[in-house]
């Protein structure tokens, strides 16, 4: 059933007159809780786009409606809606807005009125959550871009947003960084937040995003599941992009036969279980869930885990990794690492938090249903 | 290299770029990327040990570095760090004159150089209306003017939609063809995977490794500690080839090689080739080739000068052609080519790698 968060309706808007409307008619809905990617060419309106979804522009004509209301662009509905639904722009030095990094992520909840302590807390965590604790007394710019850029994305987290609207999260960031962003994505998916972002990477996209909204010109052209857009090469050239490279050898493999097109792989070890076309019985894959306090060294001990590859995922395993100092294979990528393993015959043991177990399972129930392997899951609880 | 008072930023660094080659520099933000390209072309001067262009110490005197700029252009990751004057065509213009060519040659280097970039359009138009994207195309084309010896490229593709970037590692290609030596720093693995003869891996301003990708990315440990993950291609590779009990070598670089050595094995099939030289007539040529592979065969392109001369002829893969061609023809279908006539070595080379991996894919000339 449908439940948009935010929508837009026949919204026009330009910088200034006598140019061209830099949105045209705009019209989409993004659905509650549901992973959105925003996809188009340079200049194709999706920064502004999302300037006019957060009311920081309002449109020159048409509606933005934010849980099927129309905002009203008044300070105070204005602000509401803004401690709501945050967004983290493409480039951070234009939102430091202080000197000092703890001060800087502190901005928003202060702004909220928050208690001191509150603050405090939100800004201990969202700090960690980017990895970026041991800079909190930095001054915002000393650091490079990356850690700039880590450092906006603790300022959105700190205010606990119900929508968050990422601009190109992971653009310029190293690949490991980038992997964590994505992490810290799904698991404020998992936790009820509705994300919504852009992004020029589309195998990223592809492997992430439920629903796709392409821009051109000013305009949506599409929304919907990505496979339908990509089997249009003359609207994907058209709005300048290009097929995930997961979705060009699928197609490549079951025009020929080699395998069927559906169910579609999106992320690598989908692929990889796909086309493998494994003899050799697959391996456990063990789902322990753990909290911030967890003893990862005894949990591995305990459950005679020892010889087996180990990974983690999410924010709390990623603390109990801190906390018991516990060697992990996989820091990275934890869930495509581990299934990865069991494909070629290992056990793999994942340590994640319990609202990532559904995230942790994706891809081994994609292997399982499609017939490729037989991974079997031991979820603990 | 350092700033008096912090960290050193460069440190006990040696590096080697051979002539002619393509080099990946890689390495997790803040590992000392950046600060290495300024001290190559002579920005940073090194608080000790020595810079060499073609076996002699580069000399910071005015003379020595304009030498320096002549040969060795950079384009930094962002393109307003590099942009000084108003209009689009004097600041492509900027670098030439900097070293002292003359006006007329100028004017032919800016033509050429913005229509390389596909801005030639924007010549007369205020940078400061054009978006990123553009800008970048426009700090490139500022680089290219020069006509350089060696190109460095600070996250080229960084900020670039995908086809922009696609066009981008097609001028790389070029460059690279014409005999410069091509530098690229980038934090996307899969491109440099595909790209690259040889990368040099830094971390925390050392250089940690420099070789071949695949020894590196078969270190794990070494990967990780240098902020980077393995290259998706290389990955399903290894996986994949272990479980069909095969050796993880010969290693596919791209879709075509990899559904080569993993699709089913069936007669590959033809690919009509179209060098195009610019200048030329291309629809006889697309219409004949067309026809002698049939109304099934699917269409490419590779290269701008192709680009920008097609007229509404059918098109299947307007980027990313010579992959998407050799990947028809590994799927046993035959396929048209149309590509800039330097690449005629890619096209070559890439017959050649599908070779090794069992996919005999033959050439037809289009004459």
């Amino acid at each position: 059933m449908s439940d948009p968060v935010l929508q837009t309706q026949n919204v026009k808007f330009k910088y200034e007159r006598n140019t061209p409307d830099v949105l045209d008619d705009v019209t989409m809905s993004i659905e509650r809780n549901v992973k959105t990617a925003i996809l188009g060419a340079n200049g194709a309106g999706k920064s502004t786009l999302f300037s006019i979804l957060n009311a920081l522009r309002k449109p020159d004509s048409g509606e933005v409606l934010y849980n099927g209301s129309p905002l009203s662009y008044r300070k105070k509905n204005i602000n509401r809606m803004r401690s709501e639904v945050s967004i983290l722009f493409q480039n951070p030095n234009d939102m430091l807005f202080r000197p000092i990094v703890e001060q800087d992520v502190a901005y928003g909840p202060e702004n909220m009125k928050l208690p001191k302590d509150e603050v405090q807390k939100r800004v201990d965590d969202a700090l960690f959550a980017v990895g970026m604790s041991e800079f909190r007394k930095s001054p915002t710019m000393k650091l490079s871009y990356g850690q700039r850029k880590r450092i906006t994305l603790a300022g959105v987290l700190a205010m606990k947003p119900k929508v968050l609207i990422m601009d190109e999260p992971t653009a310029g960031l190293d690949p490991q960084m980038a992997c964590e962003v994505m992490e810290i994505a799904e698991q404020l998916y998992r936790s009820g937040v509705t994300v919504i972002m852009s992004s020029h990477d589309t195998d990223l996209t592809y492997s992430w995003a439920d629903e796709i909204h392409v821009m051109r010109h000013g305009k949506c052209v599409y929304s919907g599941p990505a496979e339908p857009f990509y089997s249009d090469k003359v609207e994907v050239y058209l709005s300048g992009l290009m097929p995930p490279m997961a979705f060009v050898m699928n197609e490549g493999l079951s025009s020929c036969g080699t395998v069927e097109r559906e169910p579609f792989p999106r992320t690598q070890c989908q692929m990889s279980a796909k086309i493998g076309n494994s003899k050799a019985s697959a391996g456990t894959l063990h789902i322990i869930p753990v909290e911030d306090g967890s003893d990862i060294n005894a949990l591995i001990d305990d459950n005679g885990f020892g010889d087996m590859t180990t990974g983690i995922y999410g924010m709390s395993a990623r603390r109990a990794q801190d906390s018991s100092k516990a060697r992990i294979d996989f820091v990275y990528n934890g869930p495509e690492n581990c299934t990865l393993k069991c494909l070629s015959g290992s056990d793999a043991v994942l340590f994640c938090d319990p609202v990532m177990v559904e995230s942790a399972r994706a891809s081994a129930d994609y292997i399982n249903k499609g017939g490729f392997a037989d991974i079997s899951l031991d979820i603990r609880n | 290299m350092h700033h008096p008072g912090l960290p050193k930023v460069l440190d006990g660094f040696d590096l080697e770029v051979e002539e002619g080659s393509r080099v990946g520099i890689l390495g997790a933000n803040g590992a000392g990327k950046t600060t290495l390209f300024y001290t190559l072309t002579g920005v940073y001067k090194p608080q000790e040990g020595e810079v060499l262009f073609r076996g002699q110490p580069i000399q910071y005197t005015a003379d020595g570095l304009t030498e320096v700029r002549s040969k060795v252009s950079v384009v930094l990751q962002n393109p307003d760090e590099q942009m000084f004057c108003t209009l689009v065509e004097e600041d492509v213009a900027f670098s030439p004159l900097n070293i002292g060519m003359d006006r007329d040659e100028v004017e032919v280097r800016i033509d050429k150089a913005l229509r390389d970039v596909r801005m030639s359009e924007y010549r007369k138009r205020p940078l400061q209306q054009l978006s990123g994207g553009q800008r970048k195309r426009v700090a490139i084309a500022g680089a290219l003017a020069v006509d350089p010896e060696v190109m460095i490229m600070d996250e080229p593709t960084a900020g670039l939609d995908p086809q922009s970037s696609m066009e981008v590692m097609e001028l790389a290609e070029k460059l690279h063809l014409r005999g410069v030596t091509v530098l690229i720093s980038t934090h996307d693995i899969d491109l440099a995977y595909g790209w690259a003869d040889r990368i040099n891996v830094l971390r925390n301003g050392r250089k940690v490794y420099s070789g071949n990708s695949e020894d590196f990315y078969s270190d794990p440990e070494n990967v990780h500690l240098c902020g980077l993950l393995p290259p998706s291609t290389f990955n399903m590779n290894r996986e994949v080839s272990s479980m069909r009990g095969l050796s993880p070598a010969p290693y596919p670089h791209n879709s075509c090689e990899f559904l080569a050595k993993f699709g089913d094995k069936c007669n590959a099939g033809r690919i009509f080739c179209v060098p195009y030289k610019e200048g030329t007539g291309l629809s006889e040529r697309h219409a004949e080739a067309a026809r002698e592979a049939g109304p099934e065969a699917k269409i490419g392109v590779y290269g701008p000068d192709s680009r920008n001369a097609l007229n509404g002829e059918r098109i299947d893969f307007y980027f990313n052609g010579i992959d998407s061609c050799f990947s028809e023809a590994v799927l046993g279908r035959d396929s048209v080519l149309i590509y800039d006539e330097i690449f005629d070595t890619t096209v070559r080379e890439q017959a050649e790698a599908l070779r090794t991996l069992g996919a005999d894919v033959r050439l037809e000339a289009v004459r």
